[in-house]
């Protein structure tokens, strides 16, 4: 056993103890070994949740997670309100890719406008910031009244949602370029339309997207609450009807499909992110 | 000339946002009143104004009083909120810094991440009921996910130099964590708690709309069965002007907090 271990810091520093015996030296290595902390830390919490759900008296509310893992393979194979899972997932998915399209569609070029031209934002922030602080989610009984259960108000509450950080986030990155480099291109005698093309683009463009990221999120988000309220397809609306039949399998199945896709949205926008704009830098906070 | 267009340009950019506030509101009105929106679909603003007043003291037709429905929901929020508070932010810390403490919690912590805040409404709905537990659960299931991403980036971004000198005069892990670590986290966890608020409050009026028997998701829900779109609209607008109220409160609090911080910081 080495008497040096790697510090946090990277730094080399002594082992604290180097003259124990090696058994207690081995079980302090194995706690400073990440992965088999990560072990031990699933195993645990799947053992856990079995013992819960087979001994306690929740056990009725609880699944077990063999009874997930068998409930979600039945679905892929047995309808489900005319629809198996991928039916389902697709149908939620459908539903936020029209609306972030339509979302960002409206709020990309407002924020970047406004941002641009002071008369432009003068008008439409103070509305604006007038219908900022609802959560699009409230707009979901409005927007039943309006466009009946059917696809369109889905719709309309993924666009609302998808649409605040679109625009906030284009119309905050351009205000914030740094103004050196306006300085800079400038002095090097660049006109207005070539100052917006290499650097007011550029150097907004990142927190463009992330904006773009954000209103994903919530976008999937929204989907969900959406199908929730009222819907007939959709993951959200798996996981509704998981609770008014009383099969917390389905319910706690469709959580861990709507987990993962989450998941995987996010990991594909972040590796679009690393092609599209290969020249992010980490914005300061 | 630039002189002349420097005064100008003020007070035009003074007046549109006036001008753009109002006329949005007569435009609705106008809508509204003309009938090119049928009556069932909105409500113009004086109505939600008559509404407003009248709800102050007539719990009639959803049974309660606004003054109440918005004391539920806060109450809702803000004890799910606080603890989340409690559990997330010490836990965050603690993942920043010690290597076992991250071992243990990030694996489940990165399970539960990416779930959708509503997702959780229908699983705490058949486990707790539509009464107060369950929508606590979920309020704490949503925000407790932000205060520790926040808390632990926060540790993890401290200075390394601060922590090597705290090393060289001979500092323990605990006391670098409390003296250094934490400290610097604490603008990155006010962030958290911001963004925590805001999921907050939206994930509660999901859950609300969904089931309640009370509280401002509920009144707008009882708009829509009701066919009172004033309802809806005074609903959405409560729901906007609580949530602004909060973040202000919460602003105000951070900007103490930190000052604070650092006056520490210089003095010492």
């Amino acid at each position: 056993m080495s008497s040096l271990v790697e510090s946090r810091e990277g730094a080399l520093v002594e082992d604290k103890m180097p003259t124990m015996d090696t058994h207690r030296g081995f079980v302090i290595k194995l706690l400073h070994n990440k992965r088999f902390l990560y072990l031990i830390s699933i195993v645990g919490f799947l053992l856990l949740w079995e013992w819960a759900a087979l001994y306690t008296s929740y056990a009725e509310y609880m699944p077990t997670p063999w009874e997930v893992l068998k409930e979600l393979v039945r679905v892929t194979q047995k309808k489900l309100a005319g629809k198996d899972l991928w039916g389902h997932m697709w149908a939620s998915i459908r539903r936020v890719l029209i609306g972030f399209a339509l979302g960002s569609a409206i709020g990309v070029p407002l924020g970047l406008l406004m941002a641009l031209s002071r008369h432009i934002n003068a008008l439409v922030k103070p509305v604006f910031d007038l219908f900022k602080p609802m959560p699009p989610i409230s707009w979901i009984s409005l927007s039943i009244l309006w466009f009946g259960i059917g696809e369109q108000s889905k719709i309309f509450i993924i666009v609302i949602g998808a649409l605040v950080p679109a625009l906030i986030n284009s119309y905050n990155g351009i205000r914030l370029v740094d103004p050196g480099l306006y300085d800079a291109i400038r002095m090097l005698g660049a006109n207005r339309r070539q100052q917006l093309i290499h650097v007011t683009l550029p150097a907004g463009f990142p927190a463009l997207f992330a904006g773009l990221q954000i209103a994903l999120s919530v976008a999937w988000g929204c989907v969900l609450a959406a199908e929730l309220v009222g819907a007939r397809s959709g993951l959200g609306f798996m996981i509704i009807l998981g609770m008014n039949t009383s099969r917390p399998a389905l319910i706690v199945g469709g959580m861990v499909v709507i987990a993962i896709t989450a998941f995987l949205i996010t990991y594909t926008l972040s590796k679009v992110e690393n092609v599209v704009c290969p020249w992010k830098v980490e914005l300061p906070q | 000339m630039s002189d002349e267009t420097k005064l100008k340009d003020p007070l035009s950019l003074k007046i549109i946002p006036w001008v753009s506030i109002i006329g949005f509101f007569l435009l609705w009105e106008l809508l509204v009143r003309t009938g090119l929106v049928p009556h069932v679909l909105l409500a113009s603003p004086s109505e939600v104004g008559r509404l407003f007043i009248d709800k102050l003291t007539n719990p009639h037709p959803d049974g309660s009083l606004l003054m109440t429905h918005a004391a539920i929901s806060l109450a809702e929020a803000l004890l799910g909120y606080g603890l989340a508070l409690l559990i997330g932010i010490p836990l965050g810390l603690l993942m920043g810094w010690f290597v076992v403490a991250e071992g243990l919690a990030r694996p489940l912590f990165e399970m539960i991440r990416p779930i959708p805040p509503v997702a959780w409404i229908p699983l705490a709905i058949f486990w707790f009921g539509i009464g107060l537990t369950g929508k606590v659960f979920i309020i704490w299931a949503c925000a407790v996910v932000p205060c520790v991403i926040n808390a632990y980036t926060g540790v993890r971004m401290s200075n390394p130099t601060l922590i090597q000198m705290a090393r060289t005069y001979g500092a323990s892990d605990w006391q670098i964590f409390m003296k250094i670590c934490v400290p610097s986290a604490l603008p990155m966890v006010f962030g958290g708690l911001q963004i925590a608020l805001a999921l907050a409050w939206t994930t509660l009026v999901a859950a609300e709309l969904i089931a309640a028997d009370a509280g401002l998701g509920f009144l707008i829900t009882m708009g829509r069965r009701l066919l009172r779109p004033d309802m809806i609209v005074l609903g959405m607008l409560m729901v906007g002007l609580t949530g602004y109220i909060i973040g202000v409160i919460i602003d105000r609090i951070e900007r103490k907090l930190t000052a604070g911080l650092e006056r520490g910081g210089v003095s010492s």
